[in-house]
């Protein structure tokens, strides 16, 4: 944690699908350089709260601010607060009409951040970081699931990302290619970014966080060091979670 | 033998008339394709969008209860339909049967072209949605750059169909004597007293334009799933 300048501020945040109240007035503050995981069980609104963060979802009530600004006001141009949220995926959701390098430089050259040429400079140079430079000219269908899921997180730190937001990264991932990705992301958060994850690694959780949130039942349940939250859980469903849970 | 000796001669003293009709089925085909694939296109986008006035979208329910219409009756009620009502309505406009044949094919080929594209967006993944708006793209940027170039795919073999199936369709307009393949059926048999012969010359044409994109459209589709791939 580098000063304690907040980048996230959630207050009571609400949201149902349908009769489902999955957020049941999530409050939380996260600062600038700070790592939180977010874990807990299936159902328990870790993504949903996510996903709420740069409005994929829009909750019914309670505000987010972002660098101060409530993005939760309707007369706020969600586009311009997105572009500094950079947001990987459980299925990549890599462009697949576009070549590797056009995925990176697509949103950059499109909202006017970049010119083609530098676009493509800097494309090779996040390519080159994962590994994936001699990539660039084909499509993604020709990538495997680890080299997709690194090629997403590229593709969001072209934006020059603010905060970055992962939701279950390697869940989807073969075995044997969820390190590779992991080891992308303790990079990344290495450099300082700002990062949320939501994931089910706890070994990962545990390693890289300066805070880890269990959430369950639509409330962040606990919260604290990775210490304290892998090794004197005070709640007892916290405690049953990780009872459960290998790592 | 007979048959095909008959067939023979109406072919060698008529053939101009089958070619005239030939040429006219294919125009009226590629114009309504043509035409309805950009009113299609403007339906789906509207059946789409999310304008609304309270829970009520009327953008979307006018697309709605257009295509279940048309969708929902015979399209040679619709061509007596239009044939009969467009010159009474608009009289001063002084159209040709042709043009009133057409809005009908048209009027009708767009339900189904409309259906086509919106089937084709909605199977786009909507993570490529949600992965292109989380990078800051609006709606319209995410359309154009990232689930239309993926929909064209789906698209373009099931217009292609539709153009088939247009082809067949245009059959219907011999009703009203337009001049295309079937007409001049009509016209030959008139003239001859024969029906089989004829008949069967323009099945054989019908047959060869279908088959022959058919086959073309079998060929599109295995070059777009190659580039899945």
């Amino acid at each position: 944690m580098n000063g304690n300048q907040e980048v996230i501020r959630v207050e009571d945040l609400h949201k149902s699908f349908g009769s489902l109240h999955v957020l049941k007035g999530v409050s939380e503050v996260i600062h600038k350089g700070e790592v939180v995981s977010i874990i807990g069980p299936s159902g328990g609104g870790k993504s949903t709260l996510l996903r709420c963060l740069n409005l994929l979802e829009v909750p019914e009530s309670g505000h987010i601010y972002f660098e101060g600004v409530d993005i939760t006001d309707k007369n706020i141009d969600i586009n311009l607060h997105r572009q500094k949220m950079g947001m990987v995926f459980q299925h990549f959701n890599v462009f697949s009409n576009l070549t590797v390098g056009k995925n990176i430089t697509l949103a950059p050259v499109l909202l006017g951040k970049k010119k083609q040429a530098e676009a493509d400079e800097m494309a090779k140079d996040l390519l080159n970081r994962v590994g994936l430079l001699d990539k660039i000219d084909q499509y993604p269908n020709k990538l495997s699931g680890g080299q997709k899921q690194r090629l997403a997180i590229v593709r969001a730190l072209a934006m020059e990302p603010e905060v970055m937001l992962f939701d279950e990264p390697t869940s989807a991932l073969d075995p044997e290619m969820v390190g590779e990705v992991l080891q992308v992301i303790k990079q990344l958060v290495k450099t300082g970014m700002t990062t949320v994850i939501v994931t089910h690694e706890m070994g990962f959780a545990k390693e890289v966080s300066d805070r880890v949130f269990f959430m369950d039942g639509g409330i962040l349940a606990e919260k604290g060091t990775p210490d304290e939250v892998f090794n004197y859980p005070q709640n007892p469903r916290t405690q049953e979670f990780l009872s459960k849970v290998l790592y | 033998m007979q048959f095909l000796g008959i067939m023979a001669q109406i072919w060698s003293r008529y053939w101009t008339l089958f070619l005239k009709g030939f040429q006219m089925t294919i125009l009226m085909g590629l114009m309504t394709v043509a035409i309805s694939t950009v009113f299609g296109a403007l339906l789906a986008l509207m059946r789409r969008s999310n304008f609304g006035i309270g829970k009520f979208k009327p953008l979307r329910a006018i697309v709605v209860a257009y295509v279940e219409v048309i969708r929902g009756t015979p399209i040679l009620l619709q061509l007596y339909f239009f044939y009969f009502m467009l010159p009474q309505w608009l009289p001063f406009m002084n159209l040709s049967e042709f043009t009133c044949v057409m809005t009908a094919c048209c009027v009708n080929s767009t339900a189904y072209v409309c259906e086509i594209i919106r089937a084709g967006i909605q199977a786009v993944d909507y993570g490529q949605t949600e992965a292109a708006r989380s990078l800051g793209l609006n709606s319209r940027q995410t359309m154009t750059h990232v689930v239309l170039p993926q929909a064209v795919k789906n698209i373009l073999p099931a217009l292609c169909n539709e153009f088939v199936a247009i082809v067949k369709e245009t059959s219907l307009a011999s009703t009203f004597f337009i001049g295309e393949l079937m007409t001049q059926f009509r016209t030959i048999n008139g003239i001859t007293f024969r029906v089989l012969e004829p008949l069967t010359i323009v099945g054989i044409i019908y047959f060869i334009v279908t088959f022959t994109l058919s086959k073309f459209i079998a060929v599109l589709e295995r070059r777009m799933s190659a580039s899945e791939r």
